[in-house]
């Protein structure tokens, strides 16, 4: 408890005063202050961006979001895409994109409005848009 | 980074890549056969016009669009199940065996 507290109070002056106020007050409080100062003040950017990351689209539809793009641009096995993979950068043009989106169409039964079609480059672009339609169709 | 949206294509680009998400989309329609061999063909021909074609030669691009919505019109019809070309320079790349 007592390393708890320590590290709270490091936290706790880096934060606002009203945050300081509340420390003096107990252990059990401190602890909770601190957990909602971080949430909110101390790594706002990188825990906003892990939130999209992991609830915009599930990890399976990235997956085969992953299995089609490798498919479709006849990539071998050794390349590890990520969702942050661009499809310009595994060598795809923009017909490839065309086909990649058509075979998404297919595998999702979904269909995917030109415009937007058109603006997919990345692994992950894909799988949310995926996510978006299937809810969308249901 | 705000480019992350997409290239920035120009019109006749979108109207180029369009067309060939709707023959890709009229494929479908086929046996898949015929599909496959329409799907191999059409490919062909946009990659070879998109390595051939000099990309400020709009007015050849605007006859090629013309004449590509033409074939489209005809192979959405049920009847259609094939594409070919009388196209010299496809002619070209085969050999024939005496």
């Amino acid at each position: 408890m007592a390393t708890v507290s320590a590290t709270s109070a490091t936290f706790g002056v880096s934060l606002k005063p009203c945050f300081k106020n509340n420390q003096v007050t107990g252990g059990a409080s401190t602890l909770k202050m601190v957990t909602a100062g971080w949430t909110k003040n101390v790594f706002p950017s990188l825990r906003n961006t892990r939130f999209i990351v992991c609830s915009a689209a599930k990890p399976e539809t990235v997956q085969k979001v992953c299995e089609i793009v490798k498919k479709q641009l006849a990539l071998s096995d050794e390349i590890e895409l990520t969702p942050e993979s661009k499809f310009a950068a595994l060598g795809a043009d923009s017909l490839d994109t065309v086909e990649i989106v058509m075979g998404l169409e297919e595998e999702f039964g979904i269909s995917v409005e030109e415009e937007s079609s058109q603006n997919i480059t990345t692994v992950q672009e894909a799988a949310d848009l995926i996510e978006k339609l299937v809810h969308k169709k249901a | 980074m705000g480019a992350s949206s997409g290239p920035r294509l120009s019109g006749m680009q979108k109207q180029v890549l369009g067309l060939y998400r709707e023959f890709l989309r009229a494929a479908r329609s086929k046996s898949a056969e015929d599909r496959r061999k329409i799907e191999s063909f059409v490919s062909a021909e946009f990659r070879r016009n998109s390595k051939q074609v000099d990309r400020k030669n709009f007015i050849y691009i605007e006859y090629l669009l013309r004449v590509g919505k033409k074939q489209l019109a005809q192979l959405q019809s049920p009847d259609t199940v094939r594409l070919s070309s009388l196209d010299i320079s496809v002619s070209e790349t085969i050999n024939h065996k005496p």
